[in-house]
This record gives C-alpha cells, structure tokens and sequence, in this order.
C-alpha cells in the first residue's frame, strides 16, 4: 500500500534525554531512546537475556540498562557491554540487540523493519517552520484511520474562530494524507501520517506547514486535539463493529544460547576487518599523539572499557592500542599513541606518516583487560601511556557515579594525555608527577595499603612499576583475583630453545613444536586458525586452555596464581617444560 | 510518631510511604494481612475504619483514613516547603482536590484490575480496564498540554503538589492489571519525572529512574 516503508514511530519531544519510549510498528515493539550525544536508538523491545522489554529499562545517556538483571547496552550499536552475573568477564562482542534505521524528520521519529532508501521528502514541508499536533492513538486499524481523515475539517492556523474552512484533499499516499484548509485569505496544509501500531491499533501523527507562537501556537494545538479526538471517537465506534483482527505476531529471531552465556573470542588470526578513517590527529600531550578513528561506513562494534585494537600500519606492522572513549561514544574510537624512542617504527610510523584523512585497517577490537561494575571501590594506576585502557574505564565507573580513583604518574603536566576526558573525571583524577623509582614504589605503597574485600584494582604502565605494584600488592594482602594488570609489551627474553609435542584434543591432532618455532606458528603452519593479536605475551588474545601437562610460562598476561594453575597458557610465547602437552583446542 | 497500617503491595499505602519519605517524616509501620488473610476487615481494624479499608494512620491519636485525605493532612501538616500542598493558594488547592479525587477513580479501575489479575478480585476486569484508560487519555492530554507550555507536573505550578503523588501508585502498576501504558507517552515521561523527586523510594513493581542529564 506505501511506496517506502519508513513509518513514523514518535515525535522528537517523545524522547526526552534520560528517556526510554515505548514505540511499535505492525506489530513490533521498540524501546526508543536519544543518547546524550543525540543519536536515537531504535532497537527491538526486548532485552536478549530473558526477554525484558527493554523500554522499562533506564538510560544513562550512553548505554541502557535492562531492569531485571542489568544487562547493558551501547548506545548505537545495541552491543552488550556489561553482564552483572559475569562482572569479570567481558560479554561476546557478538551479543548485540537488534537495531532498525532511524530518522528524524518534521518533528517526528521515522523507523522502518526493513532496510530502507533514504526517507522521501514531504511536498509542503518544512523541517524549520513546522507545527507538530500531539499524536492521536487510537484503536482501530491504521486504513480506517486513513479514510476517515479524507473527511477530517479543521481551520487555517490564522482563521481558528471564522467561518467554516473549506477543506481539500491536497495528496494522498501510502499512510499519509495532505489536507488544505482555506478560509479567506488564509490556509494551511496539514499532513497527516498513520502509523500502524498494530493490525487493531494505530497513532495519526499530524504536522501543519507552519509553527505558531504562544497562546495561538496552543490554541491550534487544542483545536486539532479537539477535532481529532473526535474523529477518534468515531473511527473506534466504527472499529468496535467490526471483527477483530488477530494481532499481528512478528518472528523475533531467537539468541543462540551461547551467546547469551560467556564470552567467546570470535575473531580468528590478525584480521584487520574494517577499514577506518583518521577523521583527527593531534598532539593531546607532549610525544602523545591522539588518533581519531571514524568508519568509513556503517558502525563500529561495540567496545568496552579496557578494549583493545590491532592497527594495521602502513609499514606492515601490527600494533595494540586501547579504546580511550567513555561509554556510549560508538561514532568513532579515539587511540593514544606515544613516540618511543627505541621505536620498532610502529610509533613512529603513525607519529610522521599516518595523517588526517588516511585510511587505516583494525580489527574489531578485543576486550582482554575486563572491568568490573560491582567493585566497592577500584583503583586505577596509570604510568605514563597506560593511561588510556584506564581512562576508558574510569569514564566507565565515573559516569555511572561507582567509585573509584584514577592515578596518573608521570614526568610532568605536559605529559598528561587527553586532558579534556581526564577534566570529566574531576576529584577522581590525582596526578603524580615527576617521581623517581623509589619514590613511585613509596607511593603505590601508599595507595595500595589498605585493601577491602571487593576493591579491585587495574594497573598498566612500564613493566618494572608494573612489577613492583604486584609485589607491593601482594605483601598487602591483595589477592591476585583483585589486581589486574595490563603490559605495553612483555619485556622479558624469550626462550624458545625448548622442542615439545602438543595435543589437540577437540582437532584429534598431534603436532611436534621445535625449537625456535611458537606454539601459535606450528598451530598456524598446520592449518588450525587461532585469534591471537600483541604475538608477544602481553594481551591475552591467544589463550588455550591446558588439559594435561605443564606449560613453561613467558608471558606477562597470566597472573601468579593461573600461571602456578598451570591450566591456561598464551600460545605466542609460552611452551612446554613437559615433554607433551594437550591442549583443549 | 506517625502509625501507618501498611500492607507492603497496595499502591494506596505505597502513596503515603512516598510522601513521607520525601518529606523526611519518621513513622511507624503496623503491618495488616490484607492478602491473603483480609485483616483490614477484622474487628480491630474496622474500629479504624469502618470501611475495611487501607490505608488508615494514628498520628498521636488523630486517627485517619483514605489515601488522599491522608496526604492532604502529611503535607499541610509536615512540609515546611509548603509546596506540596500550598495552603495559601486557592485555586492551586482548588485544582489539587479536583486530582485528588481524579486519583481515588484511578483506584477504582487501574487498581481494581490489579486486584483482579494479581490477587483474584471478582470483579469486571474489562470494565475495569476500560475505566482506566479513559482516565489516562484524560490524565495524558493533560499532561501532554501542560509540557507545551513548560508545565512539568500535574497542576499549574512549577514544582510537584500531592497530586502527583496520588495518581502516581497505580499509574505506573497499571500493566499489573494488564493496562498497557504505551498509548500514553505523556504519562511516561511525567513517571520519570516524579521518579526523580529526591527522597523518591520504590515497591514492588516501580522501578528506580536513571539519574537526569545534568546541565
Ligand atoms: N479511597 C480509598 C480507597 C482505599 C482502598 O481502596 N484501599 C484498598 C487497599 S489499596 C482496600 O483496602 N481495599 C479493600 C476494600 O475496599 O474492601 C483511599 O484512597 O484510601
């Protein structure tokens, strides 16, 4: 019956900042909100945990959280970010709620349940001088509505007390009918557009050709209530006669069951999956360059506090920057890049070459440094560069009002990267500037002395302050569970001189890994792929799991008390001290 | 000290615990079996109040029933804003009492359907339900136009009065009685709005709002 399917759902002013409205279209529901960034979220009406509808839940201006059993969700990509009953884990990025297209047009909110052209123009009107009446539900079908507002009268916004307006169809298609009411000299256009809600049930959302001020602007609006109140009144007499018509029942596609249980690593080998534009670059401190990221088309996928991207350079090189944005910021990832000085040509490489408007490939980005949400308190400790996985999640904490501290040690204020998100942090943020080794020790000392059950702590920066923050954490009691480390990079010498066997149990193969070859490369060479992303020991991406045997440790990702487990293992460096090992793979 | 015969899942008890915890009042609890044992109709509880009805309070002795007048009396009593129910102001009184019964017609239809989907009430539960939604087209335009001219809250003033708190309850527990609320975006946004009064508290059924944007 309508040439697109675009269909309002609401009206602009429905959605309020902070607000989740309830919309639905042929059937289905909508939980609709407005992110603080402005964006509007159209997204199916139920939470993928246990089917909650979602427009119960309550929006923080960049995610929206499911009332039950909080569940949260990005703003824009409707990816899950946060699963309360797994606070140590970071959801599947494959978690993600269904989306439908959004647009706001004449005052109104336009969705569609299917991919759509772009939204038709209107003949007559104008998104800088509109007039939008309040939308009139009713119950009765949405082609009842349509014929009885072939007859609807109403008068010209100037000429509301005279004399009976003449009132002509001026279009009429699809949904919407266009009416002119002329009285004198004066007229007015009214389109009215019929939203089907329902096979019973549906909103005429009406917008004049121009605004009005004060008491007239009111008076307009009452008359047009008045009117179409009743002709609401008798559409749903005529409506009531009529058989019922069954509900429309739409097919809502079912969650597979692992996705909505724990997390998986879903990407496989150093993919660069999507191609990104540096929209800017700039110096956010000094040697520390600020990257942002913006796609070429489409959206981002999720991320979450603490993620992590591989860029691929234009040298060839791969490297692993952390998501710096605050929660719901999904238009475009923002890195920080320091200038090393002993620089491989990574740093270098996006320092000199890389400039705005350059395309870039990444991956979809991996989350293997996890925030919890239900910590009594966290601190994070930054050195240097490691602010920015910390300053991600410190927004995080920050904006849903948990505590937490942000410690930032560094040379001096010049060295103090993405001042204007540290400025949202306001007391949360302590800087520490300046201080030697010894004096950095006295102050972790300091900071970490008093731990309470449920504080969790989060600590990237150099390698030797990470070293002795772990050391001094453990002298003060901090379990390993509550201290989580990020590395740049695993400093340490690699001993690749051991020859060993490896298992794999799910694949039924047997593979022999000599000297001078990794786990990971003879995994590879063999056919089997595997996510993997630093091929250093430091991030955490190609973990497997250990069925039998005893690894030989040599990354810097596993914590004291995994690596003694000795049921984990990060197949880019680590090997075996056992003459076999069997891997759950 | 204030004595309130409560039963923790009536909308109308529910209107008085809100209010006196916006005003920061202390008071009492007395428990009453209303479900399933019909404690507020037994003897004791019918010297109260001879209806058999929730709620009822004893404030030192002045005993009093029904939801309303009971908020009419906290707040003119207890709020030393004045604003919650402006003694000062006729027409604004004037109008609060108009919504104050508008509340009480709220009971009779979208807590009565409640009654009959959660606690088996015979009663008709269609005209219960058809009751509820005329008044919420009402309460909704209503709110709709007031939004229009920067109004936020039930009657003409730039703050909430005890009105908003008596339709309040069983507005927003309406799907309990199988009263959809999604016709009324109006009513939506208002909940919100009075889920942010500092000092708001929840039951069963009502859910916290998100804190607002700041700026
Ligand atoms: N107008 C009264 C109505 C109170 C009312 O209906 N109370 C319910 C409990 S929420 C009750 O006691 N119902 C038992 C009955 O009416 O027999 C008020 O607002 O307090």
């Amino acid at each position: 019956m309508s040439s697109h399917p675009w269909h309002p759902i609401a009206a602009s002013h429905d959605l309020p900042f902070r607000h989740v409205f309830h919309g639905q279209l042929f059937g289905r529901e909508f939980a609709v909100w407005r992110a603080d960034d402005g964006y509007v979220n159209v997204w199916e009406n139920r939470c993928l945990h246990r089917g909650v509808r979602l427009s119960i839940g309550v929006s923080d201006g960049r995610e929206l959280k499911c009332q039950y059993h909080g569940w949260r969700y990005s703003n824009r990509t409707a990816g899950c970010t946060y699963i309360p009953a797994h606070p140590a884990d970071a959801p599947a990025r494959t978690i993600t709620n269904r989306t439908f297209p959004a647009e706001e047009r004449y005052g109104l909110v336009w969705s569609s349940l299917e991919e759509a052209a772009a939204l038709p123009r209107v003949a007559g009107l104008d998104d800088a001088n509109l007039l939008v009446l309040r939308g009139m539900p009713l119950n009765a079908p949405a082609a009842l509505a349509l014929a009885h507002l072939a007859d609807y009268r109403f008068q010209p916004n100037n000429a509301i007390d005279s004399k009976e307006a003449l009132v002509s169809i001026e279009a009429a298609e699809g949904f919407s009918i266009a009416l002119r009411a002329r009285s004198g000299s004066q007229e007015t256009l009214a389109v009215f557009f019929v939203q089907p809600v329902d096979s019973s049930r549906s909103v005429i959302r009406g917008v004049l050709d121009r605004n009005a001020e004060g008491m007239v602007r009111n008076t307009i609006l009452r008359h047009h209530n008045e009117r179409l109140s009743a002709l609401r009144d008798r559409v749903e007499r005529e409506a009531a006669a009529l058989p019922a018509a069954p509900p429309i029942e739409p097919v809502y596609e079912s969650v597979a069951p692992e996705l909505a249980e724990m997390p998986s690593l879903s990407a496989s080998g150093r993919r660069a999956a999507i191609t990104v534009q540096v929209a800017r670059k700039w110096m956010t401190a000094n040697d520390i360059a600020g990257f942002e990221l913006r796609p070429i088309r489409g959206l981002l996928p999720t991320f979450q506090p603490g993620a992590h991207i591989d860029v691929h350079l234009p040298n060839g090189q791969i490297r692993q920057y952390s998501i710096t944005n605050a929660p719901g910021e999904t238009d475009s990832y923002t890195i920080g890049v320091k200038r090393e000085r002993d620089s491989k040509g990574g740093s270098s490489c996006l320092h000199e070459t890389v400039r705005e408007g350059d395309l870039l490939a990444i991956s979809e980005p991996r989350n293997n440094f996890p925030l919890r949400r239900d910590a009594v308190k966290t601190l994070f400790i930054a050195g240097g560069i490691g602010i920015t996985p910390l300053i991600a999640m410190a927004q995080a904490l920050s904006h849903m009002s948990l505590l937490s501290e942000l410690h930032y040690f560094a040379q001096d204020e010049t060295q103090l990267a993405f001042p204007e998100r540290l400025a949202t942090l306001g007391r949360a943020l302590t800087s520490h500037l300046g201080l030697n080794p010894q004096a950095t020790a006295a102050k972790l000392a300091e900071l970490l002395v008093d731990y309470r059950p449920d504080m969790h702590a989060y600590l990237c920066g150099p390698a030797p302050m990470l070293e002795v923050a772990r050391r001094i954490a453990a002298e003060k009691g901090w379990p390993d569970a509550s201290v989580h480390f990020e590395y740049f990079k695993n400093t340490k010498a690699i001993d690749d001189s051991s020859s060993f066997e490896i298992a794999l149990a799910r694949s039924a193969v047997t593979l022999r890994v000599p000297a001078g070859s990794t786990i990971l490369e003879v995994m590879r060479g063999n056919g089997i792929d595997m996510p993997s992303s630093c091929e250093q020991g430091a991030c955490g991406t190609c973990v497997a799991t250990v069925l039998e045997g005893e690894p030989d440790h040599q990354d810097v990702y596993l914590n004291d008390a995994e690596k003694r487990s000795g049921t984990k293992i990060m197949t880019c460096v680590s090997r075996a001290c056992s003459a076999r090992l069997v891997l759950d793979l | 000290m204030i004595t309130l015969y409560d039963f923790e899942l009536s909308g109308n008890c529910y209107k008085l615990r809100l209010l006196m915890s916006i005003l920061g009042v202390e008071y009492k609890i007395v428990p009453v079996d209303f479900y399933p044992g019909r404690e507020h109709k037994s003897a004791t509880l019918l010297k109260l109040n001879p209806l058999g009805q929730l709620p009822i309070i004893d404030d030192d002795g002045l005993i009093l029933r029904d939801a309303q007048a009971i908020l009419v009396y906290l707040a003119a009593r207890y709020d030393a804003s004045g604003n919650w129910y402006p003694r000062d102001n006729p027409a604004l009184l004037g109008e609060i009492g108009q919504w104050l019964a508008f509340a009480d017609g709220i009971t009779a239809t979208a807590s009565a359907a409640r009654l009959h989907d959660g606690l088996f009430y015979d009663l008709d539960v269609e005209a219960a339900r058809a009751g509820a939604h005329r008044l919420f087209r009402i309460l909704d335009e209503h709110l709709w136009f007031g939004q229009q001219v920067g109004r936020d809250w039930i009657c003409a003033a730039d703050h909430p009065t005890i009105s908003d708190i008596a339709c309040f309850p069983y507005v927003l527990l309406s799907e309990e009685g199988g009263i959809s609320r999604q016709d009324y975006p109006a009513i939506r946004r208002w909940g919100d709005r009075v889920k942010r009064v500092p000092g708001f508290i929840v039951m069963s059924g009502i859910f916290p709002a998100g804190p607002a944007r700041a700026i």
